[in-house]
This record gives structure tokens, C-alpha cells and sequence, in this order.
């Protein structure tokens, strides 16, 4: 058991609300600690959980905050650091990879600015995000689109039979929407 | 929508379902799933959706699930009452007016069309839509759909899945009824275990053995999952099935939860398929307003709730004791088994889990029965299974099948094989716990022990299919890369022998592995195989040990020749042209020195990388054009016309060619005092004896011939390589100090014996002379020829008799040079192949100006006899007209003769069915031959033969060839005889700096590619005066403009 | 009374009461199988895979510590092919992180290394990753480095099945798996942790470890965990 629940918390009411709400509806279902984990993370507008979140999940759920974190890493949906704006997923699954997208991924790597260094690291695979918190770059294993391959989702937008153009088109395009809208 | 809970309010659903399935008024079916939705179906839908009303009309407009053929997509249905149902293809947006417009008329879009569907067996019923339209083919003629048998996918992309009553209209819910109603649920899993049932997850145990054990289990509680985490990539057939058709997943486990006393379920599902989790959950919503599901489902008091969980990315939860782990709370971690799930699973509760295609296939079993289900597949796997086929097939999509077809069905007849031009390697099956099957291996029946048997598994499905340009370490290392992120690390085989194999993956992919690495690779992975917890990582290994198995020449390759063959690991090749040609010319180079106006310099680049650039430069098959990057753009770069545009400036230029010669015997190394003697003045000894001879050994040519040049000089015609060009090139050789003795035949006027005294070395490559002989009655009669004396009688313009009707048999280029040459002799001609266009070995442009030229090709035409007249003279020939039957194992159809015969009037036939070795030569040399007995055996790496000192290359050792290919054996067996001579790497010295220009174009020449021009056809086909006129300088020019410069790496 | 089955370990015939593992009952008959992961008063968890056996008539490797004895079983526990797999185990183990004996405070007391010695291991014939880990010295009684740790969880089952604080657990996967104490905190920040050091006890290298001990010092008392465990009746 963990210790005694801490009533003192970095969260503003409504957030602690929303996470009672969660808590409460999930309580004794299978399942429950992930699919609070993705409802808080599809909420937060940078798609990211923050430790104070975590913190406050423990304690009120008496799941003690190792196994909280181990979760939460174990897991590539989950992320500790804030997302950027846009998100670019790479499929890397077979039928990709032998259509070319290690070839696209490199592509986008360069063209966004990122370095090997940037990889966060966590589960192994590619989540970079630029440093102007713009873009996020990852891979994804399969998104079970294999007879359009290769594949990259751009925003919860499927792209198929991507090539190199038009995958620099479309983050050009992001880009000079986004320095419109500043 | 109201509950049903009886038989009356069953056939209420079931009418209101059928008159939505089949109005009478026009009905119209989008196909979106997630393939239809990514390929612009959504764009298709809200057309028709605003056409519709805008317009007026009363159509029924729906959205359906995915049929399968999903390089077709967009995919729509179409249906006019009373007619059958259209499946149309391709369709955008843009077409949704005509389509409107045709459908009002009465009329379907034939030119859209697929296929039709007539009736469909949706296996819990059966539909009638109508008979029609004669010019469509039904569903399973097409070749996609051909031997297809749609069991699971029984419903997908025919029914809304957002509707129940469709899908009760179609026999749904009818076998949870009949189970319910029955209330017997040992009978139920009794005809489950008769059917024999395997889990359609990978593992393949028998469901109803887990569902008696589970069924046994004392317990109150008892958990059904699942498994829809379909992790494989390369697989999304569970994607597809619950998209398409959500209700059959729901009403399989309701059933499974009635008879092994669970009455809870739970669906894992991947978090990657939003669609799926979307329609699930609209499709439960449902379900539980007709009070199918949930509390006391159709009135019989049995209670069955059916929740939804989402993955969170994590491969290795498709292992069930992982799911379950998973569910708890905890990460994916697998559990130690025992206690199995069926004794302490979810929460300790005995759990049942099984994919998602196993519950689809619970329905048709309970209605139809275990001995109509035995009716499909192998004896120990009956049924179907859905396949994903996708790679570098013409046609991917996901694929039903009877368990035991053949692989070779898969991958040729379905799926259309590869793309023009390329050969098929391997399919790798069952996704990362899989093996790469061989393309000689294709006559495998896909089942689950055979499979197994060759160390791959079937697993969930997936087929991946590759070509010559997939590099099969690199895919090892694909799957290994994969199963190392995925592994959830708590067992250390599995861990930390993962790591340790991808380290020696990724040192082979940058030609830095030692024979070490492939011991400790091969070792390790076993030990990851048998020593792992889960099964994510005892298959882990199974890429890796199948390639080594079945490609292990590949991995040699990368480790002893520093070579990929299919260009895809990028540290060892200059540049994809480059590592295609067989001379290996760094073809980058010469288009940058001639694009900076460099042309002497060029030239030095050209004939250092390869002697005979005039002639590759006319008659090569150009490999390079296959990988070349630009063609992602427009069209590969010309190469081959640029270098021969160099070559004929130089050789226009005396003054030019005069210094590039100087230059290149500035090259030349001293003299090192070594003998080497070139047994074969064709082009494999030519470019040997060159090299050597810039190695500053003495090289002495022996050839048969008056003069130098094999198949240059004695069978291409002039009208391909002048001879005076030859002539001029073979200058080039001569000036680097190559001598040659003519009239020379070893083994009669020079024994191999005498030539080991004499010299240090000995290097055979003779060629391939001797005519392939066809077995024909007739073909003792005057006038039947066979091409290779033709051509070389032509080309010592000795006297040549050629009627004036001819008839060439035969499709590669010995059988089209004998055509043109027939042509300019006056003739007409005629040639028979027995196979398709597509199959012909002749390089296509040669073929397509044969053509032009007026020769006539008959295709799928197989010769019979020859007939000849009271003289004994050829008079006619006759033909068998064949048939393409099954595939063989160079992946082409042997063609089957059918019962037609066909006659052609000739008084020539010229026999140009294939070159081989002169078998006596061969015998008498003492060598040691290959298993076939027909070609002398070399070592791989170094072309020695069994005797120290003798080499071998070119067609000599691979059969009948090309040009370009018997060079790069010639320069690859200098290398290597220079090597063992001087003990020392000396290879790369002779190539001085060429300083150049060592940045991609920012912005390369949009301009598309240029066609070496022809001489006009009708003048040309009289004359054996040069056929093609190469670039112009501009021309020339543009294209070194073209090239995207691959072989620069800084990354600018 | 409990139910007695015989089997035969490596030939001998051994009798053990039905629900104790092939691992226990070789322990019963005085023959040692090697293992990292397990402890008596543990839950078994099949990590470390250096406790496999042969079973007659079955085709895979079992792992002793988690599969039941049954009558008439007929076990081998050592085997050329178990050396051979055992040896490349202990090499992967001494490549994956920085395990340098001479400057560790469990040289000498070390299992792993003591292992090693037992099977003959001379040299790893795998690549060193040299990774860099940090050491977490924030406790005021105990040591944490990660350098020498193995991942095999002894230190996470007592905390959480004898202890009750669940102070560790396990984080990322694959080869960056790691211990993880509490929400990542550092371990002197740890609400929960009770201070009884029973995870330094279990801890079979120097990863765990007491302050104040130099090289060579820290000698550790598995067994009073083990005997803990017995008289409160627990874990078998």
C-alpha cells in the first residue's frame, strides 16, 4: 500500500475533478490504469502525462507509483514529455520498410532538424520532438495499412503511397501555415 | 430499436435488414474502411451524399466495410434493384456525376466495373441479387479473387457494419439463438473440437480443447478476451474483419461465453485502430439495445457483457499471459506458464483467449456444422484463413484461402507476381516470429506444420513478398530491430541476446562483420530460440536463422565481398547505378566530369572503370536504369547513352583520345615480371587481360578466331556494333599492353598443361558457342540454321543462304539479331515464342525495333515440326499455340500445349533457342564441374577453379549471358589474380584523384529523359549501316543534369 | 498430509511432495541448479533462464523454478547444450552492463560472478555495450548502481510481497529496462521505503548495496530473507 495519500496537490480542482471522474468510472474494470492513462493523455493539450498527474493517481487509487511508472514507460503510447504541435508517424512496419520508409524517415529527419540525440529514448523507439516544440517526429510498427504502403499519418491523417516530395510538401505546408498564423 | 426476444421479432430485424441489403431502388455501398478511407473514399462518399440529395434522388447510400482487393480502392457497390451487385474500383470523386448519371439511366458503369456478384453465400445464409451484364466478370474470375473462399470475410464490404439489421438480415444472430434455444453447450464445443478449429492468432491450438478446459474450470468468474492486438507488422486483417463486420466478433464470443460459462468478455484492442475501436463500440451499443448482448440476452436469462480495453503499444501484449498482465494494471510482462489462463488467468480467474479470426469462424460452425467446415482446407487445418499479401505483389490486398493452397498461388495467380522486369526472391511469412521462404520453395502448401518445417510459422498471416531489390540481412535486420525494441525485458536471452544480434546485423549492413560474427549470430540465435520465456522471443530468431539458411550467399556477400546485390545497404555501394552495373564503373563520376564540360576526363573515367564503353554503350541491358533514383521522379537517367556519347567523342577527337591514352598508360604499373594467360578474346578476356595488363603483369589472349571481340565481333550484328567502333575499342586494349595469338584453338594447338608451365596464372573464359539444339522432326532438312553460325557467318561476311521467308525461333537477343539480320538480308520474318511478351530475355528496345523493322512475332507459339518438301527443303513449319499453365521454379509458367496447331510458309528457320558450353572443352579441361555437370566450378569470392592457378569467368560459368556481365567477371578475376599474384591489394591504386564537384544538385533538370534516336525504320531494315545515332551533345548534357548524385553523402 | 511424488533428477530417483517445482525438488535431493532470479521465499519468475532442464519426451527446455514436479518425470539438469546456453546467458549478462569485479563492493560475494567462475566462463565473446548508468547514493543507509545491476527483480518481489511497500518496480523494456523507484524519485526522496533493507539482502551483485562499505565489503544474508519467509508460513 502506499503511504498516506497526500491531500496537498499541484492540481488546479477542475483537473483533480476530471481525474475522479476517471477514477470512478474505471474502478475494478480491467484495463482500468490504461485506459485512465490514455482518456488524461488525450486531454492534456500537449499529449503528454505530467508527474504531478501521476502523483496525485497514486494516491488516490493506492496503485503504488512504481508500478504507476512502470506502466506509463513500458507502454509507446505514453508520453512523459510534452508533444509538439504537429505530430508526423512513420510507419516502419514490413510492407513499409520494403517500400522504403527508413528512406523517408531519414528524409524527415533532416529536413525537421533532428539528430540521433533528440530520440527521448523511452520503449526504444523514434519520439523526437524539434526544438520549437513544433513537430513531433515518431515511428509506429504497423498502422495495418500495408497494401498502401508506405504510410505516414500527419496529424491523424493518413497519407498513403508516400513518396519523398510529397512528405516534404506536406511538412513545408504545416510550416508555413503555422509562421502564417504567428 | 427494439429488443428481440423471440423468433417473430428476430424475422421483424431480419426483413427491415434485407429490404436496406436489397431495395428497389438504386443502392450504393462505399467501401471505407481504413484502406478505402486513406486512398480518398471519404472524399467519394460526401459526393454521392450531396449528388443524392441535391439531386434528388432516392438512392440508398451506405457505407460498407473492405473487400479485400485493397490496391483497388476506393471500392464501391453498386446495385439496381433485381440486377446483381457491381463492385467498382478506383473510384474518386470526380467520377461520382457520370456514375449518378448512369445509374439513373439504367445503365452501370461498365468501364469502372470489377467484377459482379450474382448471389453470395454469406455462409448463415445466402443472398439472390440478380443475373445480368455478360460483359462483367463474376466475382472469382478475376485472378485476385480466384480460389478465394470467403468464410471469415464472409460479410466484409457487403453489409453496413454500422447496421444490425443488415447483418441480421444476412443470418446473423441466428446461431446465438440456435445455441440458446438449444442450451447445450458441450454439443456446441463437441462440433468445435470435430471441426477441428485452430487458433487463428499463430500458435494454431485447437479452440476447442481450450474452451473444454475452460469449460471445466470450477469458478464462479471466468473471463473471455479478445485478442485483437494485432501487433504483426504487415498483418491488418483483424483490422479489416472488425471494421468491416463488428457483429460476427460480438456474436462468436456471446456464444463462446454461453458455453464455457463466462460471462464476461473483454476486446483488446490495438490503440493504432481507431476505426475499429469506433465501430466496435457503436456495433455493442446496438447489440445491447436489441438486448443481444447484456442482461438476459434474447430472453433465455444468460447474461454476457462485453467491454473494450485499448493496447498502448506494445507488441509483445499479443502474448496472452502479457494481455492479461496488462489488463491488471501492470506492463506487458509475460507470466510464467503454468498455471495456464484457462486454470488462473485474468485476476486468477480461469481466462480464455483467442483472435479475432477464430471468433468469426464460431457462427459458421454452429449453423452450417464441423463436417461442412472439414469440407475446406488441409486434414489437420481445416478452413480458411485470411492472409494479408502485400510487399511488391501487383495486386496486395487481404486474401481468404483454403489452409494447403500453395504459396506460389499467393504470391503468382492472386497476387499477379512482381513488377515488369523484376524477379521475385522471397515471402516472408508470419511477420517478425517468421522465415523468408525462398522463391524455389513456393510449391509449399501454406499450412501450419509446414511452414514450420521450414522455419518459418504462418503466424497471424502476414505476407510479405519480395523482390531482388529487398536485401534479405537487411530485412533480418529489420525483424530483429523490431523484436528488440518490442521485447518487454525480463528474460535476458530474449533481452540482451537480441541486442547483441542486431550489433552483428547492423556490422554486417556496414561491411565491417567477420566470419566470427556469423558463427556467433547463428549460435546466438538458437539460444534465443530455446531458451526464451515467451514466444515473442523464441520466434524472434527465426528471421535471422531462415535467412541464413536459405540466403546465406546474401550475408557472404556482405561479409567477404563487401557487396549487396540489392542495393540496399548504402555503405556498401558508391551509389544504387553503380552497385547494379557488373562492372561496377562509378558512373556518378563520368556524368559530373561531362557535365563539367570535362570530356577528356570523362573519357579517362570511362575506360578506367570499363574498355569497351562504345560497345556497352550500344548493346548493354542497362541494370542501372533498374535502381535508379531518379526514376522516383520521372525516368532513370540515361547512363548508357551518355557513356557511349563519351566514348564516340573520344573516338571522333584523335588528338583527345591520343592524350586520354597517354593518361591512362601514365596509370599503368611497372612491370612486375608475372604471366598471364586469357584463354577467350571475347569480352570477359578482353577486360581481364586489360586489367592485368594495367597491373603491369604480361597478358597474352589466346583466341580460336582471326580476331578479337567473341560475341561482339562473330554474332551482334553490325547494324547494333559497327564493326570499326569494336575495332577502335579493342585499340584501346592493344595500347594498354595486351598482346593476343590468333588461330589458336586450346586443346589442339595448345594443351592447358603447356600454358601451366608457362605462365603464373591461367584465366579460361571461352564463352558459350555451342547452339542449343531443339528436339524438332525436320530439323535435318536444307534450310533450318541454327543463329549462332548464321550470325557468325554473317559477320565474317561468308557466303550466308537465307530464303526468303523465314521463320526465327526463339525470344532472346541471339533469336532477335537473327531476325533484323534475316530482315536486311531481304527476308521476311517471322518469329515464334513459346511464352508471353513479358517473358522474353531479348532487351525490349531490340525486340520493339525488330518490329518496327517488320518482323512479326508470334507469342505462345511452340514448335511442332518442320516440314520440308519432295527435296528435302524446308517448306513450312508447324506450331503448337500454348497455354500458360503452372508456374516453374525460375518463376515464369511453363507454357502447356494446347491442341491448336498452326502453319507458317518458310523456306528458312533459323534456331535461336539458347547458347550453352562446349561440353567436350569442358570435360577434357580436368576441372571440377558444377552439380549440374554442364559448367566448370569456381570459388565464389576469388573464380578460381578446383586447380591452383586457373580461373574461370563469364559464360563459361553462368550459361549464357550478357556483355556487360561476362566484363565484370573478367575485371573481377584480374582483381583477384593480382591479388594472389603479388600477395598484396593493389585494385584501388590504379585510379588516380579526379577532382569534382562533390555536392547534390539543389535543384536538379526537371527535363525527362532522353531516347537515343533511331534511324527510321523502313531505311534502316535495308541497311546494315548503324542503327542508332546515340544523344546529341545537348541531349548528352541534360541528362548528366538529371542525376541526383546519390553517391554524395554529407547529407546537403 | 501433503501428497509425495518421485522423479528422476539426472538418474536418481527423488521424492517431493506434489505442488513444489523440479527446481525445489532437485534442492530437496542436494543437487544445485544455478539461478539468479530465484529465491526461496519468492515468488519465481523465470527471468534469468539459468535454471532450464531437460524433460524426456519433451522438446523444449523447461525452466526448473516455475514448472511443477510430476510423477514419473525423468529431468536432466545439466547437458552439453544447458552448459553451452548457460555459459552464453552469464556472457550476456557481462556485456549488457558495467560489471568490473576489481573496483565493486561485492567482489568475491558476488553470485554472478561466483556463477561465472562455476561455469568456466574465461572471456565473453560478445560486444561490451558499456552503457552509462547512473548511481543513485541520495539513501542515507543504502546504495543503488544501476551499473551492476541485472535486472532480475529479487529486490522488487520482496519489497512487494514480504515488505508490502512496493517501493521498486521495473521501467522501460527491453534493454532499457530499469529499476524505477516510486514515480522515478531518487531513492532518498521515497515515501514509502521503510529503510528495512531486505532488497540489499536479496540483491545478488553489488547493485545493492550498504553505505560505507569499499570494495570487497558488502556480504549479504539472502538466507535470513529466506528463512523470514518460512516461518511466516508465505511464499513456499
Amino acid at each position: 500500500m502506499a503511504a498516506a495519500s497526500s491531500t496537498h496537490s499541484l492540481l488546479r480542482p477542475e483537473e483533480q475533478d476530471f481525474l475522479d471522474g476517471l477514477i470512478r468510472k474505471h474502478q475494478g474494470q480491467p484495463g482500468m490504469l490504461l485506459a485512465i492513462l490514455e482518456a488524461i493523455q488525450e486531454r492534456q493539450p500537449n499529449h503528454y502525462l505530467q508527474p504531478e498527474v501521476l502523483e496525485y493517481l497514486a494516491a488516490r487509487t493506492g496503485i503504488p507509483g512504481s508500478q504507476i511508472y512502470s506502466v506509463v514507460t513500458f507502454y509507446a503510447l505514453f508520453n512523459l514529455r510534452p508533444q509538439g504541435e504537429h505530430s508526423v508517424c512513420i510507419c516502419r512496419g514490413t510492407a513499409c520498410h520494403t517500400r522504403g520508409s527508413r528512406t523517408l524517415l531519414e528524409r524527415v529527419k533532416l529536413q525537421l532538424g533532428l539528430q540521433d540525440g533528440d530520440d527521448d529514448g523511452s520503449a526504444d523507439k523514434v519520439t523526437a520532438t524539434t526544438a520549437d516544440k513544433k513537430f513531433t517526429l515518431r515511428t509506429v510498427a504497423c498502422f495495418g495499412q500495408c497494401a498502401l504502403a508506405p504510410v505516414v499519418e500527419v496529424d491523424h491523417n493518413i497519407l498513403s503511397h508516400v513518396n519523398e516530395r510529397a512528405l516534404e510538401r506536406e511538412i513545408d505546408h504545416l510550416r508555413e501555415n503555422r509562421d502564417e498564423a504567428n | 430499436m427494439r429488443r428481440i426476444d423471440d423468433l417473430s421479432s428476430f424475422h421483424a430485424a431480419r426483413e427491415a435488414g434485407l429490404a436496406k441489403l436489397m431495395p428497389n431502388v438504386p443502392r450504393i455501398a462505399v467501401g471505407m474502411g481504413t484502406c478505402g478511407t486513406g486512398n480518398g473514399a471519404e472524399a467519394v462518399y460526401h459526393a454521392f451524399a450531396d449528388q443524392i440529395q441535391g439531386r434528388g434522388l432516392g438512392y440508398k447510400l451506405v457505407r460498407t466495410g473492405c473487400f479485400g482487393a485493397c490496391s483497388e480502392e476506393p471500392l464501391v457497390n453498386v446495385r439496381l434493384p433485381g440486377k446483381p451487385l457491381v463492385v467498382l474500383h478506383r473510384v474518386q470523386a470526380s467520377d461520382v456525376t457520370a456514375i449518378l448519371d448512369d445509374i439513373a439511366a439504367g445503365r452501370i458503369p461498365a468501364e469502372l466495373a470489377l467484377c459482379k456478384i450474382e448471389e453470395w453465400d454469406h455462409i448463415t445464409s445466402h443472398v439472390q441479387y440478380g443475373c445480368d451484364y455478360r460483359e462483367i466478370p463474376l466475382w472469382n474470375e478475376i485472378p485476385f479473387f480466384q480460389g478465394q473462399k470467403k468464410l471469415v470475410l464472409r460479410h466484409c464490404g457487403l453489409i453496413s457494419p454500422l447496421d444490425i439489421e443488415e447483418y441480421i438480415a444476412v443470418g446473423g444472430y441466428e446461431a446465438l439463438y440456435k445455441v440458446l434455444i438449444d442450451s447445450d453447450p458441450e454439443r456446441v464445443i463437441e462440433q468445435i473440437k470435430l471441426a477441428k478449429l485452430r487458433g487463428r492468432g499463430g500458435a494454431g491450438y485447437l479452440t476447442g480443447l481450450k474452451w473444454e478446459m475452460m469449460r471445466k474450470a470450477q469458478s464462479g468468474q471466468k473471463y473471455l478476451i479478445c485478442n485483437a492486438d494485432e501487433g504483426d507488422p504487415g498483418a491488418y486483417m483483424n483490422r479489416n474483419e472488425i471494421e468491416s463486420d463488428p457483429h460476427s466478433l460480438i456474436e462468436g464470443m456471446t456464444i463462446g461465453g454461453f458455453v464455457t460459462g463466462a460471462t464476461e468478455g473483454i476486446l483488446y484492442v490495438r490503440a493504432e485502430y481507431p476505426l475499429a475501436v469506433h465501430r466496435l463500440q457503436q456495433a455493442i451499443e446496438q447489440a445491447e439495445g436489441c438486448g443481444l448482448l447484456g442482461e438476459n440476452i434474447l430472453g433465455r436469462g444468460f447474461s454476457f457483457k462485453l467491454s473494450m480495453v485499448e493496447g498502448a503499444g506494445a507488441f509483445v501484449c499479443g502474448e496472452e499471459t502479457a494481455l492479461i498482465r496488462s489488463l491488471e494494471g501492470k506492463a506487458g510482462r509475460p507470466t510464467p506458464r503454468p498455471p495456464y489462463p484457462a486454470q488462473k488467468g485474468l485476476y486468477g480467474k480461469p481466462t480464455n483467449i483467442n483472435n479475432v479470426e477464430t471468433w468469426y469462424n464460431v457462427a459458421p460452425i454452429v449453423i452450417r456444422g464441423a463436417n461442412w467446415f472439414q469440407e475446406t482446407g488441409s486434414a489437420k487445418s481445416p478452413g480458411t484463413k485470411v492472409f494479408s499479401l502485400v510487399g511488391k505483389v501487383q495486386r496486395t490486398g487481404l486474401v481468404e484461402m483454403p489452409l494447403g493452397t500453395p504459396l506460389k498461388t499467393f504470391v503468382y495467380d492472386v497476387g499477379g507476381g512482381v513488377a515488369p522486369g523484376r524477379s521475385v526472391k522471397s515471402v516472408q511469412t508470419g511477420g517478425p516470429s517468421g522465415g523468408c521462404i525462398p522463391q524455389d520453395m513456393f510449391d509449399t502448401p501454406v499450412d501450419y506444420e509446414t511452414l514450420a518445417q521450414l522455419g518459418s510459422i504462418m503466424g497471424s498471416g502476414g505476407m510479405v513478398v519480395m523482390d531482388e531489390d529487398n536485401c534479405m540481412v537487411d530485412v533480418a535486420r529489420f525483424f530483429v530491430e523490431f523484436t528488440h525494441s518490442e521485447s518487454c525485458g525480463k528474460c535476458v536471452p530474449c533481452r540482451s541476446g537480441l541486442d547483441q544480434s542486431l550489433r552483428i546485423l547492423n556490422k554486417f549492413t556496414r561491411g565491417q562483420a567477420t566470419e566470427a560474427d556469423l558463427v556467433t549470430l547463428d549460435e546466438i540465435s538458437r539460444m534465443i530460440r530455446d531458451m526464451s520465456l515467451c514466444g515473442l522471443g523464441q520466434t524472434a530468431p527465426n528471421p535471422v536463422l531462415t535467412t541464413i539458411r536459405h540466403f546465406r550467399n546474401e550475408f557472404e556477400d556482405h561479409l567477404r565481398a563487401k557487396r549487396c546485390r540489392a542495393g540496399v545497404c548504402e555503405d556498401l555501394a558508391l551509389s544504387p547505378c553503380e552497385n547494379s552495373c557488373p562492372l561496377h564503373m562509378n558512373i556518378p563520376r563520368f556524368l559530373e566530369l561531362l557535365k563539367e564540360d570535362r570530356t577528356e576526363d570523362a573519357f579517362l573515367s570511362v575506360i578506367l572503370d570499363n574498355p569497351l564503353p562504345a560497345s556497352t554503350g550500344r548493346v548493354c541491358q542497362h541494370p542501372c536504369d533498374n535502381r535508379c533514383r531518379r526514376a522516383g521522379v520521372d525516368d532513370a537517367v540515361n547512363m548508357r547513352d551518355v557513356h557511349r556519347f563519351i566514348a564516340d567523342s573520344a573516338f571522333a577527337d584523335d588528338a583527345l583520345y591520343a592524350r586520354a591514352m597517354a593518361r591512362l598508360l601514365a596509370v599503368r604499373k611497372a612491370a612486375t615480371g608475372k604471366k598471364v594467360a586469357i584463354i577467350g578474346a571475347g569480352p570477359t578476356g578482353l577486360a581481364c587481360a586489360y586489367y592485368l595488363s594495367l597491373l603491369g603483369h604480361e597478358a597474352v589472349i589466346y583466341e580460336s578466331n582471326a580476331a578479337a571481340g567473341g560475341m561482339l565481333r562473330y554474332a551482334l550484328p553490325d547494324y547494333r556494333l559497327p564493326k570499326d567502333t569494336l575495332d577502335r575499342e579493342i585499340g584501346i586494349i592493344e595500347g594498354a599492353g595486351v598482346k593476343f595469338v590468333f588461330n589458336t584453338v586450346v586443346g589442339r594447338d595448345v594443351m592447358l598443361n603447356d600454358l601451366a608451365g608457362e605462365y603464373d596464372a591461367v584465366f579460361l573464359s571461352i564463352g558459350t558457342w555451342k547452339e542449343s539444339w531443339v528436339y524438332l522432326p525436320g530439323t535435318e532438312l536444307t534450310g533450318v540454321i541454327p543463329a549462332l553460325p548464321f550470325l557468325e557467318a554473317v559477320a565474317k561476311q561468308q557466303p550466308v543462304t537465307v530464303g526468303r521467308k523465314v521463320t526465327v525461333i526463339g525470344g532472346g537477343n541471339a533469336a532477335i539479331d537473327s531476325a533484323r539480320t534475316a530482315l536486311r538480308l531481304g527476308a521476311e520474318v517471322t518469329i515464334l515464342y513459346r511464352r508471353e511478351r513479358k517473358d522474353m530475355p531479348a532487351i525490349p528496345e531490340e525486340t520493339e525495333a525488330a518490329e518496327a523493322e517488320g518482323a512479326k512475332i508470334v507469342f505462345l507459339a511452340a514448335p511442332h515440326r518442320i516440314v520440308g518438301d519432295a527435296e528435302g527443303r524446308v517448306k513450312a513449319i508447324e506450331a503448337v499455340k500454348t497455354r500458360l499453365g503452372e508456374y516453374d521454379s525460375s518463376g515464369r509458367r511453363r507454357p502447356v500445349p494446347t491442341g491448336e496447331v498452326i502453319r507458317f510458309a518458310c523456306d528458312t528457320v533459323v534456331l535461336a533457342v539458347g547458347e550453352t558450353v562446349d561440353l567436350d572443352f569442358v570435360k577434357a579441361s580436368g576441372l571440377k564441374l558444377q552439380e549440374s555437370g554442364t559448367m566448370l566450378e569456381v570459388d565464389r569470392y576469388s573464380l578460381e577453379t578446383s586447380r591452383k592457378n586457373f580461373y574461370a569467368g563469364g559464360d563459361l560459368i553462368t550459361g549464357a549471358s550478357n556483355v556487360s556481365n561476362a566484363m565484370g567477371y573478367g575485371k573481377k578475376a584480374a582483381r583477384n589474380i593480382d591479388q594472389r599474384l603479388m600477395a598484396e591489394k593493389r585494385w584501388s591504386q590504379l585510379w588516380p584523384d579526379f577532382e569534382y564537384a562533390q555536392s547534390a544538385p539543389h535543384h536538379p533538370s526537371e527535363s525527362g529523359r532522353h531516347h537515343v534516336r533511331e534511324v527510321d525504320a523502313a531505311v534502316r531494315a535495308k541497311t546494315f549501316h548503324e542503327a542508332t545515332l546515340g544523344l546529341t551533345p545537348v541531349e548528352a548534357m541534360e541528362e548528366t543534369c538529371r542525376c541526383l548524385r546519390c553517391d554524395v553523402r554529407n547529407g546537403d | 498430509m501433503p501428497n509425495m511424488i518421485s522423479l528422476r533428477i539426472d538418474g536418481e530417483l527423488v521424492r517431493v511432495e506434489e505442488g513444489h517445482t523440479i527446481f525445489q525438488a532437485a534442492e530437496a535431493a542436494g543437487k544445485q541448479i544455478p539461478g539468479l532470479c530465484q529465491m526461496k521465499g519468492l515468488s519465481p519468475v523465470g527471468a534469468c533462464r539459468l535454471c532450464v532442464v531437460e524433460l524426456a519426451g519433451v522438446n523444449r527446455l523447461l525452466p526448473s523454478c516455475t514448472t511443477p514436479a510430476q510423477e514419473g518425470m525423468s529431468v536432466t539438469t545439466q547437458s552439453a547444450r544447458i552448459k553451452s546456453y548457460r555459459r552464453m546467458i552469464v556472457e550476456l549478462l557481462l556485456a549488457e552492463r558495467n560489471h568490473i569485479c576489481a573496483v565493486c563492493v561485492s567482489n568475491n560475494h558476488c553470485e554472478l560472478q561466483a556463477l561465472a567462475m562455476k561455469l568456466g566462463v574465461t572471456h565473453v565473446r560478445y560486444t561490451y555495450a558499456y552503457r552509462s548508468f547512473p548511481v543513485d547514493t541520495s539513501h542515507p543507509r543504502f546504495v543503488l548502481d544501476h551499473n551492476r545491476c541485472i535486472v532480475c527483480t529479487r529486490c522488487v518481489r520482496v519489497c512487494a510481497e514480504m515488505e508490502g511497500a512496493h517501493v521498486w518496480d521495473v521501467m522501460g523494456r527491453g534493454v532499457g529496462s530499469r529499476l524505477v523507484c516510486e514515480l522515478n524519485r531518487s531513492w532518498g526522496q521515497a515515501s514509502s521505503c521503510t529503510g528495512c533493507g531486505k532488497c540489499v539482502q536479496v540483491c545478488p551483485t553489488g547493485a545493492l548495496a550498504e553505505k560505507g562499505c569499499a570494495v570487497e565489503e558488502m556480504i549479504k544474508r539472502g538466507q535470513s530473507i529466506s528463512r523470514l519467509a518460512e516461518t511466516r508460513g508465505g511464499v513456499l
